[in-house]
C-alpha cells in the first residue's frame, strides 16, 4: 500500500511511475475492474464529472474545486485520455486512486478509451514520447476494455446540503421541492463569486444557466428567487412543484435513480438491465448498443437521428423521457459533449452534460463543471434501491401527475470552474501550442 | 468540501510570473524587435505547409507539391480537426479561384493573380499542371525576401516543381526562368516571386513606393490575402489594398479580393485564440477591425470592391459549399469526434470575396452566409 501511496504522490506532483509499476497497477486495477459489473452502483452523496483529456491540472484544479479523495466521492464519467498533454498522468492518477479508494472512485468507460480513438488523438503518441515504447499504451488499453460502460447513482437527495461556504446563507433553509439546483461559480482563488439557487424549472426545456456574468465578486449568498434569471414558479399542476413548500415532505426518499454514461441512449438499449447484458470486455465496437453509450448525443429532435460523429446516434427529449420512466430515473448524466457553460441540462432536466476540462484543448475558452448529488438523510440513511420496479402501476400509463411525483428530482450542486494556470512554479508545465490556422 | 492541501495554482501565478515575461527585450533596438516579429510572421507560413502536408497525406486534398515545398523534418500529423479545416479552406479559396480562372470573356483571355504573403502555397503550381492548363494566367507571389528565397531554393531543388513550371512556359522557349544573384526573385513569362515587404506598398512609409515588374495594369486581376494582411496594422492593410485598387489598377480593369482570416475576437474561444498567439508573438492586428462577416463585407465595399461583397465562415461553407458526397468521403478519412470544437474553430475563420468588373459576375453566384 506504501507503493502506491507513494505513487499517488508522484503523480499528483505531475510525475510518472516506472514502467514496471505501470504494468502492476494496472493488473491490480483490471482485479477489480472485473469484478464490477457493467452498470456500477455508487452511493450518494458522490460528486459526477465529464471528460477531463489529459488535462492534468485542470483535474488538480477539479480536486481542489470539488474536495480530495477520499473525503469527496467521485463518479467520472470517462474521456480522461487524448487531446491534453498529460493524459497519462491524469489517467494513471485516477487509476491509482481507484486502486487505493475503490469504494470511493468510479471510472466509466469514454469514448476515448479505445485503442483505435487514441492512437488518432494523441494518448498513443504521448505513451511512445514518454515511455519509449507502447508497452504502457497497452497495458491502459487493456484496463480500457475492462471499464465500466454506466453507473447509476442511488439514494440521491432531493435537497441540498448547504455547501459549506454556504452555510450561514438562507438557501438552507429553503423549502424542499421537486429538486433543486444550485450553481456555485470559483474564481480563480478558488472563492465562491457566484451562487445562485433555484428550484427546478419544469417548463424551460434548456437551463443552462450562465451566471459567470453576474460581476463577482460579491456576497455569495443570492437570496433564493430573487435572481432576476431564475424566477421561482408557483408550479403547475401535475408537476410536483405546485404550492410552496408543503408538498415536499415524504417526496424526498423518492429520488429516482441518476443514470450515468459517457455518451447517452441505444437505440437497442430500451432498459438499464439490458446494459447489463453487454458483453464488455473488448475494444468499442463500431456499432451497436455499447458504442452508442459511449458515442450518443442528445439533441433537439423527435426520436432517433443519424450522428454527425459517425458513430452512435442523436437522442431526442421525447426518448430520454420514456428511458426515464421505463427504469424509474430521474436524470442522466453524461459528458461527451463540450458545453462552453461546464454543464446543460437538456428536456426538462430530464438529462444533463457535465464537461470537466476547462478551456478545452487550450483553446476552446469554456469553463468546466461538476456535479454534487446530496445524500437522502430523510430515510435514516437507508437507500431505496429502487431501480426496476418501483413506482410504477402495472404498465398502465398513470395520469401524468402521479408518474411524475413518484420520481423526484435530485438536488444538484453545479461547481463551475476555470483553467488552471499553465505557468505555475512547482508545477511542470510545457507551455502548450494550440493549433490554429495561420 | 473544497481541498486546502491541493495548490491553488492561480493565486500562484497572481503573485509569480509577471517579471519573467517582461524582463527581456531590454537592450534589444527597435529594429531587431521589430525583425524578430518579422521573423514570426514569416514563420506562420511553416504552420500552415505542415497543415497542408497533413491534410494531403491523409488524402483530404491532393497536393503533389506540398511534400516539397514544406521545409524537411518538420512533417506532423494534426489532428482531424485542423485537417479538416485545412480541407475547407483550401477548396473554398480553389472554388472562388477556379470560377475567376475559367469565367470567359472575349475581351479578357488573359488574366493575372497576385498572391499578397503567398509564402509556400502550392496553388500556382496546382493551376500551372492542372488538366486543363492556364495557358492565359499569370501569377505573381509577393512574400518577405526571406520566405521567397526559401521557395526559390526549394524550386530549385524539386523536378516536380520545376516540371510544372515548365508546362506553364510557352512551347520551344527553353530556360526562360530568371532568378536574381540573390536568390529571392523569380520571374518567367507566367510566373514572378516578388521579394518585398508589402508594408512597402503602403503610404505610411516615407520611401518611393517600389514598382512590381511585369504587373500588367490592364488584365482583369485576382486577388488574394490567405492569412497575410491580417498581420498588418490596420491602416497599412487597408492602404496596402489601396495601392493595388487605385494606384496600380485603374478603375476600369477588372479586381477581385480574396480574404481568408479569422474572425470574432470577441467570445470566449476568440479571446483565448487572441492570448495563445500572442505568446507566440502573433498579432492578428486587423482582427478587432474586421471582426465579423458584416465588417468584413464593409471592408470591401469601402475598398471599391463595388461588383459586390460576400463573406462566409468555414463552418458556414463545410456545411453549405461541400457535396454530401464529398463531406462523406472527407469524413470517412478520419474520425473526427469533437463537432463542437469544430463549430467553434470553424466559426472563427472567415472567407471574404469582392469584385469589380464584369469578369467576377461569376461570383454572384456563390452562396454567402447572411
Amino acid at each position: 500500500m506504501s507503493d502506491l501511496d507513494e505513487a499517488i504522490a508522484q503523480l499528483r506532483a505531475c510525475r510518472l511511475i516506472p514502467e514496471t509499476q505501470v504494468r502492476e497497477l494496472c493488473y491490480k486495477a483490471r482485479e477489480l475492474l472485473i469484478e464490477e459489473g457493467n452498470v456500477v452502483s455508487v452511493d450518494a452523496p458522490v460528486t459526477i464529472c465529464g471528460d477531463i483529456h489529459g488535462q492534468f491540472h485542470d483535474l488538480m484544479e477539479l480536486f481542489r474545486v470539488g474536495g480530495d479523495v477520499p473525503d469527496t466521492n467521485y463518479l467520472f464519467m470517462g474521456d480522461f485520455v487524448d487531446r491534453g498533454f498529460y493524459s497519462l498522468e491524469s489517467f494513471l492518477l485516477l487509476l491509482c486512486l481507484k486502486v487505493r479508494y475503490p469504494d470511493r472512485m468510479t471510472l466509466i468507460r469514454g469514448n476515448h478509451e479505445s485503442r483505435q480513438i487514441t492512437t488518432v488523438y494523441g494518448f498513443y503518441d504521448e505513451c511512445i514520447r514518454k515511455y519509449g515504447s507502447a508497452n504502457v499504451w497497452r497495458y491502459c488499453c487493456e484496463v480500457f476494455d475492462y471499464l465500466a460502460l454506466g453507473a447509476l447513482v442511488l439514494g440521491a437527495s432531493s435537497e441540498l446540503e448547504p455547501s459549506v461556504s454556504n452555510m450561514e446563507s438562507t438557501q438552507a433553509m429553503m423549502p424542499i421541492d421537486d429538486g433543486e439546483l444550485e450553481t456555485e461559480v470559483l474564481n480563480s482563488k478558488g472563492e465562491v463569486t457566484v451562487s445562485t439557487y433555484r428550484r427546478r424549472q419544469r417548463s424551460s426545456s434548456n437551463t443552462s444557466t450562465d451566471s459567470r456574468n453576474i460581476s463577482p465578486p460579491r456576497d455569495i449568498s443570492a437570496a433564493p428567487g430573487n435572481s432576476s434569471q431564475a424566477p421561482l414558479r408557483s408550479g403547475a399542476p401535475g408537476t410536483g412543484a405546485s404550492g410552496s413548500g408543503s408538498g415536499s415532505y415524504g417526496n424526498t426518499s423518492r429520488t429516482g435513480a441518476v443514470l450515468c454514461v459517457h455518451g447517452g441512449l441505444s437505440p437497442a438499449i430500451e432498459s438499464v438491465d439490458k446494459i447489463r447484458l453487454i458483453d464488455r470486455k473488448q475494444e468499442v465496437p463500431h456499432e451497436g448498443p455499447m458504442c452508442d453509450l459511449l458515442w450518443s448525443d442528445p439533441d433537439e429532435i423527435e426520436g432517433w437521428g443519424l450522428s454527425p460523429r459517425g458513430a452512435g446516434f442523436l437522442f431526442g427529449g421525447d426518448i430520454v423521457k420514456g428511458f426515464n420512466h421505463t427504469n424509474d430515473l430521474s436524470l442522466v448524466a453524461r459528458a461527451h459533449q463540450l458545453v462552453m457553460e461546464g454543464y446543460k441540462e437538456m428536456f426538462d432536466g430530464g438529462i444533463v452534460t457535465v464537461w470537466s476540462a476547462p478551456n478545452y484543448c487550450y483553446r476552446c475558452g469554456n469553463v468546466a463543471a461538476i456535479m454534487e448529488l446530496g445524500e437522502d438523510t430523510s430515510n435514516g440513511g437507508m437507500v431505496a434501491r429502487n431501480n426496476g420496479e418501483y413506482g410504477r402501476s402495472n404498465g398502465i400509463l398513470m395520469g401524468s401527475s402521479s408518474v411524475e411525483s413518484s420520481v423526484v428530482s435530485p438536488g444538484r450542486r453545479y461547481r463551475v470552474f476555470e483553467a488552471a494556470a499553465q505557468d505555475t512554479r512547482g508545477m511542470p508545465a510545457k507551455k502548450p501550442v494550440a493549433d490554429y490556422f495561420l | 468540501m473544497s481541498a486546502p492541501q491541493i495548490p491553488n495554482l492561480n493565486s500562484l501565478r497572481k503573485r509569480g510570473a509577471p517579471g519573467r515575461l517582461r524582463s527581456r527585450g531590454g537592450g534589444v533596438g527597435p529594429d531587431a524587435s521589430s525583425a524578430s516579429k518579422d521573423r514570426v510572421v514569416q514563420n506562420t507560413d511553416n504552420d500552415a505547409s505542415v497543415s497542408r502536408l497533413s491534410a494531403v497525406q491523409l488524402g483530404y486534398i491532393e497536393d503533389r507539391f506540398a511534400q516539397p515545398l514544406t521545409p524537411a523534418g518538420l512533417e506532423t500529423r494534426r489532428f482531424p480537426i485542423i485537417n479538416r479545416g485545412t480541407y475547407v479552406r483550401t477548396t473554398a479559396i480553389d472554388c472562388l479561384v477556379s470560377q475567376f480562372v475559367e469565367s470567359y470573356t472575349e475581351q479578357h483571355a488573359k488574366k493575372q493573380i497576385i498572391s499578397l504573403g503567398a509564402g509556400t502555397d502550392t496553388r500556382v503550381f496546382r493551376l500551372f499542371s492542372s488538366t486543363t492548363p492556364r495557358s492565359d494566367l499569370v501569377y505573381h507571389e509577393i512574400d518577405f525576401p526571406a520566405n521567397t528565397a526559401t521557395k526559390i531554393k526549394a524550386i530549385h531543388s524539386s523536378p516536380a516543381l520545376q516540371g510544372a513550371l515548365r508546362n506553364a512556359s510557352s512551347p520551344g522557349v527553353p530556360n526562360d526562368i530568371e532568378i536574381s544573384d540573390t536568390g529571392d526573385a523569380l520571374h518567367s513569362p507566367r510566373y514572378h516571386i516578388h521579394p518585398l515587404d508589402l508594408r512597402l506598398l503602403s503610404k505610411s512609409t516615407p520611401d518611393p513606393i517600389p514598382t512590381l515588374q511585369d504587373i500588367d495594369p490592364a488584365l482583369p486581376t485576382l486577388l488574394i490575402s490567405e492569412c497575410c494582411l491580417i498581420y498588418l496594422p490596420p491602416d497599412q492593410a487597408d492602404s496596402v489594398v489601396h495601392h493595388f485598387t487605385t494606384t496600380i489598377f485603374p478603375p476600369t480593369t477588372p479586381l477581385g479580393l480574396i480574404i481568408y482570416e479569422p474572425i470574432r475576437p470577441d467570445d470566449p474561444f476568440g479571446r483565448i485564440m487572441v492570448s495563445n498567439l500572442a505568446t507566440r508573438g502573433i498579432h492578428l492586428q486587423t482582427l478587432n477591425k474586421y471582426a465579423s462577416l458584416e465588417t468584413q463585407r464593409r471592408r470591401l465595399q469601402e475598398q471599391g470592391f463595388q461588383g459586390g461583397q460576400a463573406a462566409a465562415d468555414i463552418d458556414f461553407i463545410w456545411e453549405r459549399w461541400v457535396s454530401e458526397e464529398e463531406k462523406e468521403r472527407v469524413a470517412g478519412l478520419e474520425m473526427l469526434d469533437e463537432m463542437e470544437e469544430w463549430k467553434l474553430l470553424a466559426g472563427h475563420y472567415c472567407v471574404a470575396w469582392g469584385w469589380r468588373g464584369e469578369v467576377f459576375d461569376c461570383w454572384g453566384d456563390v452562396q454567402e452566409q447572411e
